[in-house]
């Protein structure tokens, strides 16, 4: 009786313990379950990744721009990439918009780089105001913003050099067909179609790139100090007709595109489904399975006195560990993919933020949570009289 | 992770009382309709502290059916069945789970070892559900084992043992908690002679060895092997669902020609 009465004095980890040592110690389905969770867990961070990458890198245009408080544009602008130049008139017009402290035209449009050999490579051009230079790439690598002033002259994008032959300062480009000096490297985030990006001043820009009457893409703005952005935009559209956003909205607006308006964001929800169901398949089967064979035992230890309430966190324990095993095998690769996408100029653009690795967690929480309930319901339902069967 | 404690205010019974088993009238019947099986018809039986009992009787009789009433992992249709005075139907399921663990253990035909855990890991898990701590789980497991001998194989799977080492790991199993009821279902049924004679030489032991009325100790054996019949203080005989004879020890020493183990084979030239 003595014995007995001890159980209500001490603690019983040691039943974690042997929870532990079932698992652990039956190796193949022990390696089974990891590997199938952190498959699916790859699954999920990396497409998810991949498509906030590509989210992300669809306001590569608004993020490389810094300077202005608002983005003017055609009314029918449904997001950054899909634009209709206005015309040089506006500039003006908004400008004498109360509340507007300054206002710069931005060109954007693609051209072809042509080579020696015949081929060519199609390029994001970018021309930015010759005088005040707003819309300047964020970072300069080699050479000087200040000589985009002179005829005729160029900044590439550095990632972009061996799209561009490995140009150097100095080197000629055959810009549709037009001649343009390269005078500098930069450092700017490559568009949704990662095209090399080619900085020059607006006056280039429509030279290199003849657009008819309308040559104007973005007028950017600054704002007069202490005015609210949105009055301003409200001003905007209403003197000049024109769409006028906050760099915040023109963000949502693309975003959203890219989410709603195109395959993409069902694309990659399939994909990150269909990783949370593999998740959920394999973790279930194998989970159940691992449970099923090890059900007499749960009933022997049923039989020698194991409380329902124990042998369910000894299985919650069990699915737990292998669930964060798998989640930390998985994000391995995961991350690793992301430092590789990361290097300047990468074709792949995953963006793995931390939100993105919580909810991967959560969703491998919910997938071994949900196939651990199999299992549960046969061990609480399990009759300990089984073990003399 | 937050550490589990036991509840504590489990009835375990008057150990004042003479019976460890008191079974009146009690009937069990699986399934229901046309295919219900009444595996126990109302049955009567009572088992004294420190008695060997053997029930005996053809498979399907109700022997597992009774002895899984008696130990409470099976609950009774009606009547009533009490052990060390406590009725079982008067507990709740995890009343009836802690006082199970505290009171009654089990050695299994098929040893029900867990295959991942090494003896003295396997030895220890009663005394851990009951929230025993590790370090002192595992030197009481130690000392059962060494009462089974198998000192030297603690570190040892139970795949790496024979039939009859694993049965003794499973009665040091079940001695290891100290319990007051030992229920073994046919636990000779997987060996040979020699080592059904060893592993019931221990079960009989385990029942003589606890001298003072607080902690002797009841042990319950179904079989079918007549080799162990002169262990029992009492054999018990059923027969479809019901108590069909009972023999006492006083009887079968009567009866001379009472089934013996065959003695072990002679080696060749000696």
């Amino acid at each position: 009786m003595a014995a007995v009465r001890q159980a209500g004095a001490h603690t019983l980890g040691g039943m974690y313990k042997i929870a532990l040592w079932m698992l652990l110690r039956d190796r193949g389905k022990y390696l089974a379950l990891v590997c199938g969770l952190s498959f699916a867990t790859l699954l999920i961070a990396q497409q998810g990744s991949i498509f906030l990458g590509l989210v992300i890198r669809s306001t590569g245009v608004l993020q490389n721009v810094g300077q202005p408080d608002l983005w003017v544009v055609d009314p029918s602008t449904r997001y950054i990439l899909e634009t209709r130049p206005v015309g040089d008139q506006f500039v003006g017009r908004v400008r004498s918009v109360p509340g507007v402290a300054w206002a710069e035209p931005m060109f954007s449009n693609y051209a072809n780089v042509e080579f020696r050999d015949g081929t060519f490579k199609r390029v994001q051009l970018i021309g930015i105001d010759r005088s005040t230079l707003i819309g300047q790439p964020p970072e300069m690598v080699e050479g000087s913003l200040e000589d985009l002033r002179a005829p005729d002259t160029v900044l590439v994008e550095e990632s972009s050099r061996p799209k561009l032959n490995n140009a150097k300062i100095g080197d000629v480009l055959r810009l549709n067909d037009k001649r343009a000096v390269i005078v500098g490297f930069c450092r700017a985030k490559l568009g949704f179609e990662s095209n090399a990006i080619v900085y020059t001043t607006f006056d280039n820009a429509v030279r290199f790139t003849p657009v008819g009457r309308e040559r104007v893409t973005f007028i950017l703005v600054g704002v007069k100090e202490g005015l609210d952005r949105e009055v301003v935009a409200a001003d905007i559209r209403k003197f000049t007709g024109l769409g006028a956003f906050t760099p915040e909205e023109m963000t949502s607006r693309t975003i959203g595109f890219i989410l709603y308006e195109t395959g993409i964001g069902i694309n990659f929800g399939i994909t990150v489904l269909l990783g949370f169901v593999v998740g959920l398949a394999v973790t279930a089967a194998i989970f159940y399975q691992f449970t099923l064979e090890n059900l007499r035992h749960f009933a022997v230890l049923k039989a020698m006195g194991a409380r329902n309430s124990v042998l369910v966190r000894m299985v919650l324990l069990q699915a737990g560990v292998v669930g964060l095993i798998g989640f930390g095998i998985g994000c391995g690769p995961a991350g690793l993919f992301s430092l590789q996408g990361r290097r300047p100029g990468a074709e792949l653009a995953p963006y793995f933020p931390w939100q993105l690795l919580l909810l991967t967690f959560v969703g491998m929480m919910v997938c071994i949570g949900l196939g651990s309930l199999l299992s549960l319901r046969r061990v609480i339902t399990l009759e300990p009289a089984v073990v003399f069967k | 992770m937050s550490a589990l404690t036991t509840k504590t205010s489990v009835r375990m019974g008057n150990t004042g009382e003479s019976l460890a088993v008191e079974l009146r009238a009690v009937t069990k019947s699986f399934g229901a309709g046309a295919t219900a099986v009444r595996a126990l018809r109302g049955v009567d039986l009572s088992v004294a502290k420190s008695e060997l009992v053997m029930l005996v009787g053809p498979s399907g009789c109700g022997k597992t059916t009774l002895v899984s009433i008696i130990s409470g992992v099976l609950d009774a249709d009606s009547g009533v069945a009490k052990l060390f005075g406590v009725d079982w139907s008067d507990l709740s399921v995890n009343e009836r789970t802690i006082r199970r663990g505290g009171l009654v253990s089990f050695v299994f035909q098929q040893f029900n070892l867990i295959p991942t855990l090494s003896v003295i890991e396997n030895v220890s898990v009663p005394l851990l559900i009951r929230g025993v701590r590790m370090r002192e789980a595992m030197e009481r497991a130690a000392a059962a084992l060494a009462s089974v001998k198998l000192a030297d194989r603690t570190k040892a799977l139970p795949s790496q043992l024979s039939g009859g080492q694993q049965q003794r790991v499973a009665i040091a199993r079940a001695l290891v908690g100290e319990p007051r009821l030992i229920v073994c279902d046919e636990p000779t049924a997987s060996l040979d002679g020699h080592t059904g004679q060893i592993v019931m030489d221990l079960i009989h032991q385990t029942a003589r060895s606890k001298t003072d009325e607080d902690h002797r100790r009841c042990v319950i054996v179904v079989t079918h092997d007549t080799r162990i019949f002169h262990y029992a203080d009492r054999i018990v005989e059923m027969e479809d669902g019901l108590l069909k004879s009972t023999l006492s020890k006083h009887t079968m020493d009567e009866a001379a020609h009472t089934p013996r183990f065959a003695p072990e084979p002679e080696e060749p030239g000696t």
